[in-house]
């Protein structure tokens, strides 16, 4: 009974961690990934935090007791351990235990994704790209353009996707030939590109530069050139970006 | 029910001393018609550790190549290929079989049958599946290599539009034919466990291997015929021209639905028989049974149900997938997990552990699939899978969950069990150090693969750019690839030389087994058993040998 009451303990301390979640989020680091460059990461940035919080203080308790006995159970005599079968209280804690984690990561992860999956209804959304992947490269479509003009790259000549700074935009993605992966591994934020089916994502970039671009679905012999980078630009200089190209 | 060995056999000695009729050549054909389950688990073994062995030894070209950015020796093409067929071979050629030949070996012995229920499908299922594996490896040797499209083959790029050559064909029907072998692998294992388990046996005396053989291949008669289907009709769209997966159809997306459906529970039908393995070592060495057996059984039922309906977290970023549902239902199979790795804590608890080399390969697999496990809760929440899908995050995270299980339990049963398959035991030294070469050389190479992910790096790339980043992880990620492959020089001379080692003269070297297989001579007759003790509990042969302790059903 003492160690079932040691259990509990344990689960009050996991669920008022994982309570204290939504606190503080200012100050907590990426783990690996850049903060403030997108509105994704705005939101997947602190649940990649706390989940990681999570994994490592059930990873490090779990791996504790595993090598508890690793180090302290050893034989010591020919003297047979007691033969114990079943402990019903110590089963239902960790039954019930990790559910509770799971489900308040659950309750984090709806949140969150609905922010992430979130688009206005077509021709509503501040401005709009159409991405369409093609076996090795990218075209960019931007529609906000009266011309709607599209800059097409090849795996020699990767194509630039410029964004306005801190305005969202609405991306139309589908693929012309076979699957592909649309990836800006900085933003924390992907979505296949399939033939017949178009995709919708919306998010706003967030720090002027560049950042690389990425295909990752397998689609053929030169997959790994299917690059493109990023350019963040001011709202004025998008604008003239967008002006200056010329009808495809 | 159970037919006892003639009693004729007097030696647990079944490869006697050559005689005339023991010629190498007469050795063969009685090997390649035999209908021993024991032959036929040992051909599978045998032969899905040599595919082990060719797989790994495409990975070191692979990992080779990407040491440093640039193609040194390969074209994209032929490194699509190879990593196409390492995916595949390690897949449905090693590790799937090598459970068949594990169950095959073990099971029958373990519920103290004389055979399995149709010993000619048995072998029967064993030419499907080297044939179909030979078939779908042939293509290396088509005009146009082998298949490129990746172990998923997503439609349309597996379409003959895309991926032309005879290659792609080999593989499909290749993989459709060993598929069969392996479903009636499945209903073979289902109707002996139903039907053929000797007086005594209730399901709930079965041990935890026999258990998980049993789920795994209802899982099997689940998820191999939705896959076959799927070849067939991939086939008939390469061949004959129909537009079954025409993405103008909606191809891409059906693939992509019936090939997770199959390849999600295939996760688990290749994660469970070898979590029965490490079920099977834990309480021998540790000396105590099984901790919580009922609620261990419980959650391998649990596991297998949920198994299939977590098929489309392959697929959240495929924007046309119920996110909700499928996260839900993904974070829920982390409890049964979770329920497993404590009936394996509670075992060891309060014991009296001694680490033996097969106990240490359990040991590897626990933390490396804590570690496994727990980056597949991060991947389960969608917005991070948004974040790190389809890169090298996620090969890390495959690997740490299929390697850590498939490979170090199947080394954990190799050393385990070989006294009761050779009748030999292997050499402990080599052994230790077989298994800590194993340990670092597979860390090395993967744990760093993590941040590559995290970096940017996709999976599937021949190449990156030196401004990427991405140098200094691949060359350490290499580097431990190669002491991960020198690890299976001691393993590999261990096995020579244990033909020299002394003859096991007990039925159990280990002194503390629970299950039927330690009640039988090493290697057992040829029908198994001379005699079946009383099964009392789960522990027939512990109960056998240490009659004091013996306990009943009766409570807890």
């Amino acid at each position: 009974m003492r160690r079932y009451r040691r259990n509990l303990g344990l689960l009050a301390i996991l669920t008022s961690t994982l309570l204290l979640t939504s606190c503080s989020n200012k100050n907590i680091s990426g783990l690996g990934f850049p903060k403030g460059v997108s509105s994704v990461n705005d939101t997947s940035g602190p649940l990649w935090y706390w989940a990681w919080v999570t994994a490592g203080i059930v990873g490090v308790s779990t791996f504790i007791l595993l090598m508890w006995p690793v180090f302290f159970h050893r034989k010591k005599s020919d003297e047979f351990s007691k033969q114990t079968r079943y402990n019903i209280p110590i089963e239902i804690a960790y039954t019930l235990i990790p559910f509770i984690i799971v489900a308040v990561l659950f309750a984090y992860t709806v949140r969150d994704q609905s922010k992430i999956t979130k688009v206005d209804a077509p021709g509503s959304a501040p401005h709009t790209i159409a991405i369409n992947a093609i076996q090795w490269s990218w075209q960019f479509t931007y529609k906000d353009a009266a011309t709607s003009p599209t800059v097409t790259g090849t795996p020699a000549q990767r194509p630039e996707l410029v964004l306005p700074l801190g305005e969202k935009v609405l991306f139309d993605i589908t693929a012309s030939d076979v699957d592909h992966g649309f990836w800006i591994p900085a933003f924390m934020i992907q979505m296949q590109a399939l033939p017949h089916i178009v995709n919708h994502l919306e998010f706003a970039a967030e720090k002027l530069g560049t950042f690389p671009g990425r295909c990752n679905i397998l689609c053929g012999r030169n997959h790994s050139q299917m690059l493109f980078t990023v350019k963040v630009v001011t709202p004025t200089q998008y604008t003239a970006y967008i002006n200056s190209l010329k009808v495809a | 029910m159970t037919t006892f060995a003639e009693p004729t056999i007097t030696s647990p000695n079944y490869s006697a001393p050559k005689s005339k009729g023991q010629s190498k050549g007469r050795l063969f054909v009685k090997w390649i018609t035999s209908t021993d389950h024991k032959t036929i688990g040992y051909l599978y073994l045998i032969t899905s550790f040599i595919w082990f062995l060719i797989a790994g030894v495409l990975a070191l070209v692979l990992r080779a190549e990407l040491a440093r950015p640039g193609l040194q020796f390969l074209s994209t093409e032929q490194y699509n290929q190879i990593f196409t067929m390492h995916g595949t071979v390690m897949l449905l050629m090693f590790a799937t079989p090598l459970f068949v030949g594990f169950a095959n070996v073990i099971m029958p012995l373990q519920i103290g049958a004389a055979d399995v229920a149709f010993p000619r499908l048995n072998m029967l299922s064993y030419w499907l599946y080297l044939f179909g594996g030979l078939m779908a490896f042939g293509g290396f040797l088509s005009p146009g290599g082998a298949a490129s499209f990746g172990w998923t083959a997503y439609a349309p790029l597996a379409s003959s539009q895309y991926s032309p050559g005879i290659g792609g064909d080999l593989w499909v029907i290749g993989l459709a034919v060993s598929g069969l072998g392996t479903i009636l692998g499945g209903v073979n294992f289902i109707t002996t466990i139903f039907t053929m388990r000797a007086p005594g046996m209730t399901m709930f005396r079965m041990s935890i291997f026999t258990w998980n053989v049993l789920l795994t291949s209802i899982l099997v008669l689940l998820a191999f015929p939705p896959l076959a289907a799927a070849f067939l009709a991939l086939e008939s769209d390469r061949l004959f021209g129909s537009h079954i997966f025409d993405s103008a159809n909606g191809g891409a997306m059906l693939w992509q639905h019936l090939f997770w459906f199959f390849g999600h529970p295939e996760v688990y039908i290749l994660a469970l028989p070898f979590f029965g393995i490490a079920s099977e070592i834990l309480p021998v060495f540790s000396r105590k049974p099984i901790f919580g057996y009922k609620g261990l059984i419980a959650a391998t039922i649990g596991i297998a149900a949920l198994s299939v309906s977590v098929w489309a977290h392959h697929m959240y970023a495929s924007g046309q997938v119920l996110l909700p549902f499928f996260s839900f239902m993904t974070f829920l199979i982390g409890v049964p997990t979770g329920v497993k790795f404590f009936n394996w804590i509670g075992t060891m608890w309060g014991g009296s552990l001694t680490f033996e080399t097969p106990m240490l390969f359990v040991m590897g697999f626990l933390v490396t699939f804590l570690f496994g496990g727990l980056t597949g809760i991060i991947l389960a929440s969608p917005p991070l899978d948004f974040a790190v899908s389809a890169s090298y995050f996620v090969v890390a995270h495959f690997h740490y969950v299929l390697f850590g299980t498939v490979v170090f339990a199947m080394f954990g049963g190799f050393y385990f069990w070989w006294p009761k398959m050779t009748g030999r035991m292997l050499n402990e030294r080599l052994g230790k150090i077989h298994f800590w070469t194993l340990f670092f050389g597979f860390h090395l190479t993967f744990l760093v693969q993590h941040w590559l992910g995290i970096k940017g790096m996709p999976r599937r790339y021949a190449d990156y750019l030196g401004t990427d980043g991405f140098t200094t992880l691949n060359t350490i990620s290499t580097i431990g690839s190669f002491l991960l492959g020198l690890s299976m020089i001691p393993y590999v001379v261990n096995v020579w030389i244990s033909r020299k080692s002394p003859k096991v003269m007990v039925d159990d070297p280990w002194g503390y087994g629970a299950s039927l297989e330690w009640a039988t001579s090493c290697p057992p007759p040829r029908h198994n058993f001379t005699s079946i003790p009383r099964i009392r509990s789960e522990r027939p042969a512990f109960d056998l040998h240490y009659p004091h302790m013996a306990h009943t059903d009766g409570g807890h």
